[in-house]
């Protein structure tokens, strides 16, 4: 322990992960939201019901809440590369610098100016651009995914450019910006937004009807996010599928972790996949363990007998290879196996929502299967949490795959000054994510506002605008 | 080293030492007006009027904010050794600043939503409060300079920002956010409140005033570095001309105060805050790390800086129409809490 307090690496590590997971939990309800309230509004401007003009408002208060905090807690993200990662930072900047760049101007710029006109603006702009405000938050926050996870993936699967004297030198910058984790990356990424803010959405919605208030509101939202879900939610499972594999062809030694593989599996042989295991990183081994037998050949190959081998940690010199390899283990099960639940419930509820059970008179008598969508609401935070551990830290060694060392990245501080910042950091993360229940519960408890008139004033100015000529004489006779 | 420099090696850092300049100078006066606001709401003694003040800042603090994002980014990808370098250097006041700033962030939902709200305007106000204090240190440093070796990496200790000069720079600029934060709240308040925002923004004024004057006229005395830079020709005949400049504008913005005009003080404001920056520019320009490293040895490769301007180059104009569009949507006078459903 003494050793970990006088570390540089390890302290930054500790602040990076620990400033990284808090940050997270914000951007995944804003960017998923945000599609759902382009869907609430354009809803509400095409059928003129109420309820979805009550509904963008009462989401939207969760919105901004986790928009405010989203916003502060990704200023030390923006700038801890400088502060803890300085030789990262210098070695990588032409690219992964350009790229954050990027981030900010295109995307992140353009979800903050326009929130102001979706929060405040509902009597101040027509409905149009009040609509075309919500659509540039929502693809700016997307767009914000977008080039966070290009970077990131970068990371993954460096390309486009060759590291000369440990300094990456670009050669083509649509190559690094597509390299090959990009797409699924990004795409997993994205619906994994999606999904958990439409089940904190219909997890919230579910609370509501279980507690038979506001009824006909909140089984419209539930539907709405069910409909949607049951796309997203079986999609993301393949995705994340497609992306495994993809660890496996490119960073065998995060596969070999993910699975806790001491061992090669060689060529036409058949894998097993563990189910449970606990692995043991000093004797090089799981010391308990039970496997499925050829599940892994099916899994990455469709295969009986894997065509390729599937390469075991000892393979490589410790140094070489990830470490903590049970938190990795775990946290891939974990992902896993929230993904499947959550698809298993959309899918289990779409029967019923077949079998009339969620018609208005009926939905609030379903109290279990409202107690599985309340239970959901958090799943997707431990899911996307989870699947960022198995991503970053069975990426270990390496901050840059196969090129660049976390050890050699990391910038060479007072380990009193890290700590100074890690402890403060994490104190008011701490009061902020209590504050943040507090409030959250809050906004839930007190519920939408349902006597509030919809914004008249504006259509009437629009329609006026319009035929103003025609309207003249009639001013002119009062 | 210059010398051996193409022409375009040259321009392109240039261009971007630009670009970052206008985006600091956005960040500065944007934030600037914002954090001023919050400072000069811990001298407010009333629930209602600490809530106006927050309420005129409601839809514009995160974009304002969000040009340091921008700048932090482009700094990042157009001169990663300056950006690595400068943050190494200034580590605490660039901790501080963002524990400021986020106290202030979350301050907006958390008291829009509590009962105890005298809690998160305390938060909001100490939040503005330290962000503006790590920022005047960092400003400070850029006058003491950073200790670098011989590849431009900090090799100072962790208190190097830390003089006394440095704390009468970071003092100025708390003086002059409260000014610009008083300028702003004349524009959008009325009453009483507007009145007091006249009495602050004169003693702002002129404390500000000191500690400019005091910082023009130290510098060439302190800085030996600055001193040669500063008193040779191009930039000698500028500096007889930027504190004429800057006389007439005291001028016209204490004028505008006395005549308690509504809208003009903050475009003075504006317009001295553009002129110490042109300053400051000038000061420190080729140099990024000063005062040792400059634009063109900290400078990410030519096709890097082209590939970065060919893409947000033309996404400034754009961003600063929004910009404007989001302000000209709120124009007015703030009523009451409620802004929203005015």
């Amino acid at each position: 322990m003494a050793s970990f307090f006088s570390d540089p690496v390890a302290l930054s590590r500790m602040q990076f992960a620990m400033t990284a997971i808090f940050h997270m939990l914000w951007p995944v309800l804003t960017t998923g939201m945000a599609i759902y309230l382009i869907v609430i509004e354009g809803l509400w401007l095409k059928t003129r019901n109420i309820d979805y003009y009550h509904h963008a408002r009462f989401w939207s208060k969760l919105y901004v809440l986790n928009f405010g905090i989203g916003v502060a807690t990704g200023l030390p993200m923006a700038f801890q590369f400088g502060l803890n990662w300085a030789p990262f930072s210098e070695s990588v900047g032409d690219f992964f610098g350009t790229v954050l760049g990027f981030e900010g101007t295109m995307a992140f710029m353009l979800e903050a100016s326009f929130l102001g006109i979706m929060l405040f603006g509902w009597n101040r702009v027509p409905p149009p651009i009040h609509y075309l405000a919500t659509i540039l938050v929502a693809f700016g926050a997307n767009l914000s995914t977008f080039w966070i996870l290009s970077a990131n993936s970068w990371l993954q699967t460096p390309a486009g450019g060759i590291f000369v004297d440990g300094k990456f030198v670009v050669q083509d910058y649509f190559k690094a910006i597509a390299n090959p984790f990009m797409v699924n990356s990004f795409l997993h990424m994205f619906f994994a937004t999606f999904e958990t803010s439409l089940f904190v959405i219909g997890g919230i919605s579910a609370w509501f009807l279980i507690n038979k208030r506001n009824p006909n509101l909140f089984s419209k939202s539930l539907k709405v996010a069910l409909a949607t879900l049951l796309v997203v939610a079986p999609l993301q499972v393949f995705i994340g599928h497609l992306s495994a594999e993809q660890v496996y062809h490119y960073q065998p030694t995060k596969l070999a972790a993910m699975e806790a593989q001491w061992e090669t599996v060689p060529a036409e042989a058949r894998a097993d996949w563990s189910l449970l295991a606990l692995p043991n990183d000093k004797a090089e081994k799981n010391d308990f363990e039970i496997k499925v037998p050829g599940a892994l050949s099916y899994l990455l190959e469709l295969k009986p007998k894997l065509t390729e081998p599937v390469l075991g940690l000892k393979e490589w010199a410790p140094e070489d290879r990830p470490h903590m390899v049970g938190l990795v283990y775990y946290s891939f099960r974990t992902m896993i196996a929230i993904g499947m639940f959550l698809a298993a419930l959309a899918v289990f509820t779409a029967f019923q929502w077949l079998r009339g059970n969620l018609v208005e008179s009926e939905i609030t008598n379903n109290k279990w299967l409202l107690r599985a969508w309340i239970f959901s609401a958090p799943l997707g935070y431990i899911a996307v949490e989870a699947g960022w551990i198995v991503r970053c830290v069975g990426r270990q060694p390496w901050i840059v795959y196969g090129e660049l060392r976390t050890v050699e990245s990391a910038s060479n501080l007072p380990p009193g000054e890290i700590l100074f910042s890690f402890s403060g950091l994490m104190l008011m993360y701490s009061v902020l994510f209590v504050a943040m229940l507090f409030f959250g519960s809050r906004i839930i408890r007190k519920g939408p506002n349902v006597d509030l008139p919809e914004p008249t004033v504006q259509l009437p100015r629009l329609v006026k605008a319009q035929h103003e000529p025609d309207s003249r004489p009639a001013e002119a006779q009062q | 080293m210059e010398t051996s420099l193409d022409p375009l090696a040259k321009f392109l850092p240039q261009v971007w030492f630009f670009i970052l300049g206008l985006f600091l100078f956005l960040y500065v006066l944007l934030d600037g007006f914002d954090l001023g606001v919050g400072i000069l709401s811990l001298t407010s003694g009333s629930e209602e009027r600490r809530g106006i003040l927050m309420t005129s800042l409601g839809n514009v603090w995160d974009a304002n904010e969000t040009w340091l994002v921008l700048m932090g980014g482009s700094l990042f990808g157009a001169f990663p050794l300056a950006y690595a370098t400068i943050l190494n250097a200034l580590y605490l006041p660039a901790v501080v600043m963002v524990v400021g700033l986020i106290l202030r962030a979350v301050s907006f939902e958390f008291r829009e939503n509590a009962d105890n709200k005298l809690v998160w305007n305390i938060t909001f106000g100490v939040g503005s409060f330290l962000a503006a204090l790590g920022q005047g240190f960092a400003l400070g440093s850029v006058f003491e300079g950073i200790t670098v070796d011989a590849d431009g990496h900090f090799a100072g200790g962790i208190f190097d920002w830390l003089t006394w000069r440095s704390v009468v720079v970071a003092l100025t600029l708390i003086q002059a956010y409260v000014l610009v934060g008083s300028t702003y709240l004349i524009l959008k308040t009325t009453g009483e409140l507007q009145a007091t925002h006249y009495k602050t923004a004169k003693l702002a004024a002129w404390t500000t005033l000191a500690g400019a004057v005091f910082i023009t006229v130290s510098t060439p005395v302190f800085s030996e570095q600055l001193r040669e830079h500063l008193l040779e020709p191009p930039l000698l005949y500028i500096f007889g001309i930027i504190p004429i400049l800057g006389s007439v504008l005291v001028g016209l913005l204490l004028r505008s105060l006395y005549r308690e005009e509504e809208n003009t003080p903050i475009i003075w404001t504006f317009m001295l805050f553009a002129l110490s920056f042109i300053g400051l520019g000038f000061v420190i320009f080729p140099q990024i790390i000063p005062p040792s490293v400059t634009i063109y040895e900290a400078a990410a490769a030519p096709s890097s800086l082209v590939f970065m301007l060919t893409f947000i180059g033309f996404l400034i104009p754009i961003l600063l129409f929004y910009n404007i569009y989001n302000y000209i949507v709120f124009r007015g006078k703030i009523a009451d809490e409620n802004y929203g459903e005015v």
